[in-house]
């Protein structure tokens, strides 16, 4: 019995995290879609089978904490594990506090990744 | 004997005739009959008396009768008819013929004609009749009084004017004729005038039948006999009412206008001018009531003799037509005349007839007062304690009081509005230590405003010569101030200039003078003109230079704070690459079979990424390293590009929608790249920055370069911001001012240090829509230029260290 892989949407504007981030999540055996921006997450035919969005913090237009408020109001209770190159120790108890599943600082370890992965999609 | 005395009898000049004492005629002479035309039969006895005019008989025999009765001679007159039938008068006279010691024997009497001496009398009447009736008709008063001044004939005019009979006007004192107030002077001036003789000339109240007093102008003449005495006085009394009435006022008015001019206070000159109607128009209470600053309620101006408690209630009254009848007059600029308040029925909703009522009043008049533009001030009232109706004098006093009061009001506000103008003024001067002075140059008039005798510190009020101003000009700027001068006189422009006054106690000011000349109609020139104490100015500009040195230290500090993050996330962001390719890559070479190839492709990504990041690392190296000026040819363009990539990151997070515009034919600058990037990055923070709080349009930045005239490259930076306040440009670029919390106003004042020591400018300007471009102009590279010209190409900022602007890495 074949089971379907879980699939992981990156959204991140920096080209070399879309590039390097979905090999590692393939190696991880996730099926990986990669999107430039929220809008574009937004409207993909993706959103309904994301199990898990690993979505950077600052991008230009939609931030990602506006694509989580986006999120909840369309009712879809997607997992997210915020990614951000820029923030201080303020930064992950909030996301945490405002429902993300983990907030990772760049650069971060592929163990990190994988642990905030298992939590999300044992959550869901 | 009988016939010689008969002859003698008919030869008299006159008729004779005899008659016996019961007074029937026995005797009448020839020129008797020769007269009447009767004979002597038909004259005897009673028959003479057919001669007599028939209107004189009855009071002739009634005269005959009592003389007879007398005994004694007597003279009668009658008109006697002449034989032709045309009476003539004649005088009768009668004497008796008596024996020495007995009674009457006979009467005899002489007949003469009296015609022409009675038609020189009628005439005489006649004339003397006209002449009463014209006296009488005069419109003076008229009197005749004897030498001592007393009554002896007076005019028509003179009766009725007093009401009483010329026998009670004989009998009453003089005195009590006139106003109390003159009695005293007229009675002096005449006596004198009896005394001396000289004419009398005086004006006085007489008291009328009425009781009414009414001027007169009084002239009196003396009639002298031929030897020069008095024998009469003539007394003509002009009434001039009218003319002392107008003069009275006419000199109220002058007086009023004079305690305007004087600047008296407004309710005295108010207060003045009631008192003026209340003794003008006796019997009346005069109020005035000002309408307040806000045109809706009614504030006090003057009552001097009306009761506090009715004022009271006045004031504060709303100005609308319901409140009482100076409410009503102010609002609709018009007058209100209540003849009766008992029967008025106006006003009842404030119950203000039974107010007025209660203090005694029962008619009011009032009249709005009205500036010359026609602006309701307040309001003029009239009252009386009797129901009463204004006459025309009352109409003109009320319009002559109204003018005369809208002058002290307009006069009165326009003098606290002026004080308060003039109280700013000198307060603005104080504190600005700015003066203010005219100076008309053909005759060197000067006025100095109050501060600028502070500033030269001159006592207030010493006039003011151009030699006393030429004792506080610094002895190294009197050729300066020479030179200003005699250019100011001759060319009638516009000058302005800086100069040093040196006090006594040998301190120095600054001055900065700034004059307007205009000729006046007569083409002389005047100049009008500010000075400025800008001592302490020049002070705190020496000292912030000072200052500002050591503050752009701190401005390299708070850049570096703000450039931190950004800092940390361009060098992340690689990093990141580098630690998930390699992770991918350990990953693929694990796996079974190892993914050799993906591994490879990860491992290429990772070294890219470390060169990425390497390349960070240089860029902020080359920002950030310690080092001098360098003086070196930059391309603009490029060197943009550097601060963009080195601050997208920061840009992006403030979501900025950056668009550069580069012209592709930039000609390269002369200048120390890194301080000129570190501008250019300052700009780009200060853009992202303004727009932080902009949430309902893009956050466009355009950053664009350019030609500008002159040879000279031109970079600006557009935002759309907040913009900032146009009053504040100038002070954008003060170290200490800031707009924002961020704190980079440090960074604008080092910018324009940095800018003018390349030789160009910085400046910021608003954009047609929203946000400010900031933008700096430098010279292009100059042909030609080696390292032998560098030194000098760009100067050293003026106030500031460069080295301040290197950074310690």
């Amino acid at each position: 019995m074949t089971v379907e892989p879980a699939l992981v949407s990156v959204v991140d504007d920096d080209e070399s995290v879309r590039e390097s981030l979905p090999d590692l999540l393939r190696q991880f055996g996730f099926a990986v879609q990669a999107f430039s921006s929220a809008e574009e997450f937004l409207a993909s035919d993706y959103v309904r089978q994301t199990r898990c969005l690993i979505l950077d913090i600052a991008m230009p237009g939609m931030t990602g904490p506006e694509l989580q408020q986006e999120l909840m109001l369309r009712r879809q209770e997607i997992p997210i594990v915020f990614i951000t190159a820029y923030g201080d120790e303020t930064t992950r108890p909030r996301m945490l506090e405002q429902g993300a599943v983990e907030c990772l600082f760049k650069p971060f370890s592929d163990t990190a990744l994988i642990a905030a992965l298992n939590i999300a999609l044992r959550a869901d | 004997m009988d016939t010689q005395l008969s002859r003698v009898v008919d030869a008299l000049p006159g008729l004779v005739w005899t008659a016996l004492p019961d007074g029937d005629i026995d005797f009448l002479n020839q020129r008797w009959c020769e007269y009447t035309g009767l004979s002597v039969d038909d004259a005897y006895g009673r028959g003479w008396q057919t001669a007599i005019h028939p209107e004189d008989l009855p009071e002739l025999l009634e005269r005959w009768r009592s003389i007879l009765a007398a005994g004694e001679p007597g003279e009668m007159e009658a008109r006697v008819r002449r034989f032709d039938g045309e009476y003539r008068w004649f005088l009768f006279r009668t004497s008796r013929l008596a024996d020495v010691s007995g009674p009457v024997v006979k009467w005899c009497g002489i007949v003469t004609d009296i015609e022409d001496r009675r038609r020189v009398e009628e005439a005489l009447r006649a004339r003397e009749g006209r002449f009463r009736s014209i006296v009488d008709g005069l419109p003076a008063l008229v009197a005749l009084l004897t030498p001592a001044g007393e009554v002896e004939l007076v005019n028509r005019q003179v009766l009725e004017y007093f009401g009483a009979t010329l026998e009670e006007l004989k009998a009453r004192a003089i005195g009590p004729r006139f106003h109390p107030d003159d009695r005293e002077d007229v009675l002096a001036r005449w006596r004198e005038s009896v005394e001396t003789g000289h004419p009398y000339d005086f004006e006085a109240r007489l008291r009328r039948a009425d009781g009414a007093y009414r001027w007169f102008h009084t002239r009196g003449f003396p009639l002298r006999d031929t030897d020069g005495h008095i024998v009469l006085w003539y007394l003509l009394q002009t009434d001039v009412d009218d003319r002392k009435r107008a003069e009275a006022l006419l000199a109220g008015e002058k007086r009023f206008l004079e305690m305007v001019a004087g600047g008296h206070s407004m309710s005295e000159i108010l207060e003045a001018l009631c008192h003026l109607v209340e003794s003008t128009a006796s019997g009346c209470y005069c109020s005035v009531v000002l309408v307040d600053p806000s045109g809706t309620r009614l504030e006090h101006g003057a009552a001097p003799s009306l009761p506090a408690s009715f004022i009271t209630s006045i004031i504060g009254r709303p100005v609308n037509v319901d409140s009482g009848p100076c409410a009503m007059a102010s609002y609709l600029n018009e007058q209100v005349i209540a003849p009766d308040l008992t029967s008025e029925t106006r006003w009842a909703a404030y119950a203000w007839c039974p107010m007025a009522l209660a203090h005694g009043l029962q008619a009011c008049w009032s009249t709005p007062i009205s500036s010359t533009a026609g602006k309701v001030l307040g309001a003029f009232a009239i009252y009386y304690d009797e129901p009463r109706a204004p006459t025309s004098l009352h109409q003109s006093l009320i319009e002559q009081f109204t003018h005369i009061a809208s002058i002290a009001v307009e006069r009165a506000q326009s003098d606290a509005a002026l004080k308060r103008s003039e109280a700013f003024l000198a307060e603005a001067q104080h504190l600005s230590s700015t003066g203010s002075f005219s100076w008309r140059v053909a005759t060197d008039e000067i006025t100095w405003s109050e501060e600028l005798y502070r500033i030269f510190e001159f006592d207030q009020g010493v006039p003011v010569t151009v030699q006393l101003i030429g004792t506080r000009i610094h002895p190294e700027d009197i050729p300066l101030w020479r030179d200003v001068t005699d250019r100011a006189r001759g060319a009638g422009s516009d000058f302005e200039c800086e100069h040093r006054l040196q006090m006594p106690d040998r301190s120095v000011k600054y001055l900065h003078v700034v004059a307007h000349g205009s000729r006046n109609q007569d083409g002389r020139l005047e100049y009008i003109g500010a000075v400025q104490d800008v001592t302490e100015r020049r002070l705190s500009e020496e000292a912030l230079g000072k200052l500002r040195a050591e503050f752009a230290h701190v401005a390299r500090v708070t850049s570096l704070g703000a450039l931190t993050a950004s800092i940390a996330h361009e060098v992340n962001q690689p990093l990141s690459g580098i630690i998930t390719n390699a992770s991918t890559c350990l990953r693929m070479l694990a796996a079974d079979p190892p993914n050799v190839e993906g591994a490879r492709e990860t491992a290429r990504r990772t070294i890219r990424d470390g060169n990425r990041a390497s390349d960070v690392i240089t860029r902020l190296r080359a920002l950030f390293s310690k080092r001098d000026a360098t003086i070196e040819s930059v391309d603009l363009n490029e060197a943009t590009r550097e601060v963009i990539a080195l601050s997208s990151n920061e840009l992006q997070r403030n979501r900025v929608v950056l668009r550069p515009e580069f012209a592709d034919d930039l000609p390269p600058v002369t200048g120390d790249r890194v301080q000129l990037q570190q501008v250019i990055l300052n700009l780009l923070l200060n853009a992202s920055e303004a727009m932080s709080g902009v949430d309902d349009r893009p956050r466009r930045l355009v950053i664009r370069t350019e030609r500008d005239d002159d040879d000279r490259v031109r970079l600006s930076v557009q935002d759309a911001g907040v913009g900032f306040d146009p009053r504040r440009t100038n002070r954008l670029f003060d170290a200490f001012y800031t707009t924002k919390s961020g704190g980079m106003g440090i960074g604008l004042s080092v910018s324009r240090s940095i800018i003018e020591s390349h030789h160009g400018r910085l400046w910021a300007a608003h954009n047609d829509g929203p946000g400010t471009t900031f933008s700096f102009s430098i010279p292009c590279k100059p042909e030609g230029v080696t390292s032998a010209h560098r030194d000098g190409a760009i100067r050293t900022p003026a106030v500031t260290d460069p080295q301040y602007f290197a950074v310690h890495a």
